[in-house]
């Protein structure tokens, strides 16, 4: 649930003020990459560059090839649809934005999937010591 | 203030999520946000009452640039002392 919607881990045991704060937070950062660098900062491993699925696929390599996502996927289905979109724009032949932008964009969205990360971890154990 | 005028029509005149930001000029202005929402996120995790956050992020937000600020000059100092 809480990577479902980043921050409904916090709202789940009753913390509102903080998870609206995490999440909220966490959105705006990941949207803001989106803003910055074009949707077309996620790159989905298994599609290539013209947006074509890929064949004979092998996961490592592809997860080598486009380590960022690994971070962005983090934010949850907001990545999912942002992929979506990304794949959309490379059918339509959109190139990817280059240089700083893009690499700002790119940090941007993972940075939002990494901090998610540590507030799923601390709303699951904030739960687990409320049961326990 | 012209420039800032200047900037927001060009925001608008491409397509936002679709074109990058022409931010080319103003690249390390972009280094707030991101640092803000760290600073944000990471003292909501850590502090135990949410009225701590906004005191304790404030102060993060600082020690951050400042660090940042003070390797930069470090990195520059030593790249300028390699080049002699």
């Amino acid at each position: 649930m809480a990577w479902l919607l980043p921050g409904a881990g916090y709202l789940l045991i009753g913390q509102r003020t903080r998870g609206l704060t995490v999440g909220i937070s966490v959105l705006t950062l990941f949207l803001a990459g989106l803003l910055i660098g074009g949707v077309r900062v996620i790159e989905v491993p298994g599609f290539d560059g013209t947006g074509q699925r890929q064949r004979d696929v092998r996961v490592i390599h592809e997860i080598q090839e486009k380590p960022w996502f690994v971070g962005q996927i983090l934010t949850g289905p907001a990545c999912l649809i942002g992929g979506w979109f990304s794949i959309d724009l490379a059918h339509q032949r959109i190139p990817r934005s280059h240089g700083r932008v893009n690499e700002i964009g790119t940090l941007y969205t993972a940075v939002a999937g990494m901090l998610n990360l540590m507030a799923i971890i601390d709303s699951a154990y904030r739960g687990a010591s409320r049961q326990g | 203030m012209p420039a800032m005028v200047a900037l927001l029509s060009q925001v608008w005149s491409r397509a936002p999520f679709v074109a990058p930001l022409p931010v080319w000029n103003y690249w390390y202005l972009l280094l707030l946000p991101l640092v803000a929402a760290i600073a944000v996120v990471y003292k909501s995790i850590r502090c135990g009452s949410m009225r701590q956050v906004p005191r304790e992020a404030a102060i993060l937000f600082v020690v951050i640039l400042v660090v940042m600020v003070l390797a930069a000059g470090a990195l520059a100092g030593l790249v300028t002392l390699l080049e002699m």
